[in-house]
């Protein structure tokens, strides 16, 4: 076991270093720098020169990158000069509301999704198995976008039971967190389905009705207990996907988040922004993953964390 | 990567009696007949509705649908700019398509390609390529799509490259696993011990293994291909204007949504359709070769 | 308003309270201020079209429009501008140009204090702007080699090396500081001369202000004011419609009827120095001649496009910069023509089949607008493709000519002339590939004489000139719409989109 998560660290580690690199490269290759933003339409280009002087954007890539790469072991991502402060202030700042978020998506989608997964693997291939199908199919197929601005017309306007942009409070927090839990909720629902469905089957199961036990107590002792790893293995790795729609979920309802924070940075070149938050989120993502496979063993003494990659 | 962890995770099919299963279900056709329809609209579509997504019409902008235009009658309402919504449905559906298959394409043989290879090879081949599909996994794809759109000038390609950079992880992973466990079969090792090259060996014992799964993955794929577009275009990095595709259309409507439903409203239930049709393939054909791999 | 909102929420709230109470550090609740009175000045919510990114009036985002409207109430200028050549002192009582206006002189106002009880000094200008000169932001672009100089306590010099009769208007966007902004840390708790006082700041999201006790000109009435970040169209509208939020603008042309049809909203549209304009490139081979530009203007059905797209904030324009603009003279309007303009490409021997016309935009809201014009100019053979670009893309692209039309909605800092046509129409810019020795000379002179009247005529001819040389096309005036609910008094717009907010109060409701 300790084995395994100092490998894994290690691993993660290399894979920081391979984001950190990434990100340093993509940025840079994008036309146009913070210089050009910062100065805008009516700058002439000898003052976009000297700015880009000032700011040392004008020095080889290499030496920027080895000095860039110096200060992130030091964890030193430098001053964002749109918001003109430490660029990792910034994102923390905006980090719990996008944890806030995504965490709220993924109760409501965990929670929702094991129920009509259950529903369905209950009876494979009962009518009520492929209701439940093509509805989270359909969960799955609307734009996220599109529903986020039908929930603010619907529930913000014309009902006005919610309200419709911001953060902060509760009743903020809502119609975000739904929207964004949709797809996911139904991604949980159809492996939950496919794991009762084939728990359903085993001699266990078929053991403890024969001793008795109720369809309840044989559904939720047994059957969603061993369903839920291929579950939590895949919230482990949705983290990275549940982001990216946050990052349009947030702009939709004014959510003070990292997704919106990341979009405006990478339009502004602003890239001590864009290094610091995409860290923290592969950060996030590594550390989650790692979560998912240790819960796991502990679900199921089967698996051997030894035998994953 | 979502999609293939529902084929690497998917249990055997639904256990029902067998006689049950054999039975005809009329209604299991309806996918395929509405698929069916949407690739006849695409390629014959266009043939039969005139459209010039160039063409304006400012005086007839935003106009409920069934009202009269000086070309006709707009069946399904005029977008803000007054051209016809019912023909960006069906021109925006040769769009999706295209999009949805190349992005599928590129995908599936970069993924497939990376993925057999470090499942077969092990050792550093393994290592590079899982390495980076760590890192790919990590990083915000919307990072990338920006920096494309970004560097390349607007088009159709620029969608498809920004989709297919994060994209091909999901086939690299399901094809890396399913590679793995088949290596280990005993006519894998007996092909190996007969001298047979490793490019023979992948090609006739291991790729028609993968080919099942990665067929259902590849559906799966390209219903979220296509809502994808969809998002882009609502960042602004989507196509650009001349080109028509229900992302656009979506996109561009949504300030209209209150006063001029139709806008987004038809191309979106065009996409939500096609995006289940596709999935409920996809779902049987993931059962179908989830159960043979096992 | 929002308090009811918030109330029959609360079933709703408790079951996601759990998942909340671990993230609960997160955001600090904005302790909803519980005042519902209209006794007082009750309390303010405003979401404009831009984010509030960045409080520093001086640095990188001097000129952004979120920075520039925090300033506005947090901040004093020494002067503003309330009208084309006209300005009103704020932190300066009096000011005086010298001769040949290379050098202003500004007599501060006494007794002016900070919020924390401190005099505003002439050394405190001073430190601003060389801070403002130091940052190489957008700002300090137009004070290339100022000095300044305090020579007392209460009075200021700038000196410039070459004559600049248009310092009034770039200053008004300039905003005093402590000499303390320079210490890191100090935009986050700032303290100013303005309105208003930093209780909390969120960049990008929030910021919410107390009304200055010690205020100059009188505390606002206020209790507090928020100004909030809400980048999508749909939820800002329905934000002001519910009442979240108090004042917004800047709305797109179709919001605006579902707006006035709601009789708690107050909708108003000021004129705006505005104009949309439509450089077209005179070093690409196929737009050299301004025959062939003026064709192309003629080309497009402006006053249909302008009738339905900007039923509500467009109006035909008939002069290069705005009617809010010192130096604003009105040409001889290009009428729409396909039949003229065709010949006119014709004889002028324009190659419709080789010619694709690179336009260049970054804003999805001219999308529309793009379509149009594109449309019409097929129309009579003339291909024109339409690159929406990334903002840094379009930047970058802009300065380095690389397109043939370019579409910006363009302003005129400071409503003065100089800032716009001085700045962008000289050869030595080189911003539209145009270069008439001529209108350098009447740009130049222009820039040089304080005599106002003498201005006016000059750049009377520099329009004039760029106009009939068709060195853009220059279809629309832009009006600035507002919108606020009709439980807010004393709100006044203003032209350039930045309101102040000293002198609103609301009403209970």
């Amino acid at each position: 076991m300790t084995y395994f998560i100092v490998k894994r660290l290690a691993i993660g580690l290399l894979t920081i270093w391979g984001v950190v690199t990434a990100v340093f490269i993509v940025v840079r290759l994008a036309p146009g720098d913070q210089a050009t933003v910062a100065l805008g339409p009516d700058a002439s280009a000898a003052e976009v020169a000297a700015l880009r002087h000032t700011l040392g954007l004008d020095q080889p890539l290499l030496v920027q990158y080895l000095s860039y790469l110096g200060d992130v072991v030091r964890l030193d991502f430098g001053d964002s000069y749109r918001f003109g402060r430490p660029a990792m202030d910034q994102v923390l700042e905006r980090f719990p509301a996008t944890a806030e978020l995504t965490l709220a998506a993924t109760v409501i989608a965990i929670v929702a999704g094991l129920i009509l997964g259950v529903i369905a693997g209950k009876k494979p291939g009962s009518g009520l198995d492929r209701a439940v199908s093509t509805v989270t199919l359909g969960m799955q197929a609307l734009p996220p976008f599109w529903v986020g601005i039908m929930f603010i017309l619907i529930f913000a306007l014309q009902l006005q039971v919610l309200p419709s942009a911001g953060g902060g409070s509760l009743a903020n927090l809502v119609l975000p967190a739904v929207t964004l839990a949709i797809p996911f909720t139904a991604l949980v629902a159809r492996m939950t389905r496919s794991g009762v469905a084939e728990t359903m089957s085993e001699a266990f199961v078929q053991t403890a009705r024969s001793k008795g036990l109720t369809e309840t107590q044989v559904l939720t002792g047994h059957v969603v207990k061993n369903s839920l790893i291929p579950v939590v293995t895949v919230v482990g790795l949705q983290v990275g996907t549940l982001l990216g729609g946050a990052v349009i979920i947030e702009t939709v309802f004014a959510w003070p988040g990292l997704g919106s924070l990341l979009v405006s940075a990478v339009g502004n070149r602003d890239y001590a922004v864009v290094q610091a938050a995409t860290v923290l989120i592969a950060l996030c993502v590594i550390v989650l993953n790692l979560a998912a496979d240790i819960i796991n063993a502990k679900l199921d003494p089967r698996i051997r964390l030894e035998a994953r990659r | 990567m979502t999609q293939s962890d529902i084929l690497l995770t998917e249990a055997p099919g639904p256990v029902a009696p067998p006689a049950r299963r054999r039975r005809r279900r009329p209604l299991a056709a309806i996918p395929y007949v509405i698929i069916g329809l949407y690739v006849l609209a695409a390629t014959i579509g266009p043939l039969l509705i005139d459209y010039d997504p160039v063409a304006t019409e400012v005086t007839e902008r935003l106009l409920p649908p069934g009202s009269a235009t000086e070309s006709g009658t707009a069946w399904l309402g005029t977008d803000a700019v007054g051209r016809d919504v019912l023909a960006q449905v069906v021109y925006g559906a040769r769009t999706s398509f295209i999009i949805g298959i190349a992005v599928v394409t590129a995908c599936g043989l970069i993924g497939v390609v990376l993925g057999a290879l470090a499942g077969y090879s092990g050792g550093l081949p393994d290592a590079a390529v899982s390495r980076t599909i760590d890192v790919l996994m990590a990083f915000p794809g919307i990072l990338l799509a920006i920096v494309i759109a970004g560097l390349l000038e607007r088009g159709m390609h620029v969608v498809i490259i920004a989709l297919s950079v994060g994209g091909w992880v999901g086939f690299a992973r399901l094809s890396r696993s399913i590679t793995m466990s088949t290596r280990e079969r005993d006519w894998v090792d007996a092909a190996r011990i007969m001298g047979v090259s490793k490019a023979a060996t992948l090609k006739r014992h291991i790729v028609p293994f993968l080919t099942g799964s990665v067929v259902a993955l590849a559906t799966i794929e390209l219903a979220s291909a296509v809502l994808s577009e969809a998002a882009l275009s609502f960042l602004g990095l989507g196509l650009p204007p001349h080109i028509v595709s229900w992302g656009q259309a979506i996109a561009g409507g949504r300030e209209h949504l209150a006063t001029a439903w139709w806008i987004t409203v038809f191309p979106g239930i065009a996409l939500t359709v096609l995006v289940v049709c596709i999935g409920l393939v996809g779902d049987r054909l993931t059962r179908r070769f989830t159960r043979k791999r096992d | 308003m929002t308090m009811r909102t918030r109330r029959s929420l609360s079933i709703f709230a408790g079951t996601i309270a759990l998942l909340t109470a671990a993230a609960a550090c997160s955001s600090d609740d904005p302790a909803s201020p519980t005042g519902e009175s209209g006794a007082t000045g009750g309390d303010l919510t405003v979401a404009g079209p831009i984010p509030i990114e960045n409080l520093d009036p001086h640095g990188a985002a001097s000129l952004d429009g979120g920075t520039q409207l925090a300033a506005r109430a947090i901040f004093s200028q020494l002067v503003v501008s309330t009208g084309p050549g006209e300005f009103e002192g704020e932190l300066a009582e009096s000011w005086e140009p010298n001769a040949d206006t290379t050098e202003w002189t500004f007599t501060l106002r006494e007794g002016v204090e900070y919020s924390d009880g401190t005099a505003v000094t002439a050394a405190d200008v001073v430190a601003s702007f060389e801070r403002v000169l130091a940052g190489e932001g957008p700002l300090a672009g137009n004070f290339g080699g100022y000095t300044v100089a305090a020579p007392d306590e209460s009075t200021v010099v700038f000196t410039s090396p070459t004559p600049d009769a248009a310092f009034l208007g770039k200053i008004s966007s300039f905003f005093v500081t402590p000499q303390g902004a320079a210490e890191e840390g100090f935009f986050q708790d700032p303290i100013g001369s303005g309105p208003f006082v930093v209780e909390s700041f969120e960049p990008g999201a929030s910021l919410q202000l107390a009304p200055n006790p010690g205020y100059w000109d009188g505390e606002p009435t206020l209790d507090t004011l928020e100004f909030q970040s809400i980048p999508e169209v749909a939820a800002r509208m329905t934000a002001l419609q519910t009442g979240e939020v108090d004042v917004t603008w800047s709305m797109p042309d179709d919001q605006i009827a579902a707006l006035k049809s709601d009789s708690d909203l107050t909708v108003e549209n000021v004129p705006s120095p505005g104009v949309i304009t439509m450089w077209m490139n005179s070093s690409t081979p196929a737009l050299q001649d301004p025959a062939v530009r003026r064709a192309l203007w003629q080309a497009v059905d402006f006053e249909s496009i302008i009738g339905s797209l900007y039923p509500e904030t467009g109006s035909p324009a008939d002069s290069v910069i705005s009617p809010a603009v010192l130096g604003y003279a009105p040409q001889e309007p290009v009428p729409y023509d396909p039949e003229a303009a065709k010949a006119a490409l014709d004889a002028a021997g324009f190659d419709y089949e080789n010619t694709v016309i690179r336009w260049q935009f970054s804003q999805a809201n001219f999308r529309n607008l793009v379509d149009a014009v594109v449309s019409d100019l097929a129309e009579i053979g003339v291909t024109v493709e339409p690159l929406e670009k990334e903002q840094a893309v379009f930047l970058e692209d802009l300065l380095a000519l690389n397109w043939d039309m370019n579409l910006q909605q363009l302003g005129t800092q400071g409503f003065d002339a100089a800032t716009n046509l001085g700045r962008l129409y000289t050869c030595a810019a080189n911003r539209t590939g145009y270069c008439n020795e001529q209108l350098d000379q009447i740009l130049a002179e222009a820039g040089s004489t304080s005599d106002t009247a003498l201005r006016e005529e000059l750049y009377a001819q520099a329009t004039e000139i760029i106009w009939n040389d068709a060195v853009g096309m220059y279809p629309m005036f832009v009006e600035q719409p507002y919108a606020w609910r009709t439980s807010v008094e004393g709100f006044e717009p203003v032209p350039d989109g930045l309101p102040y907010f000293d002198e609103v109060a609301v009403s209970g409701d």
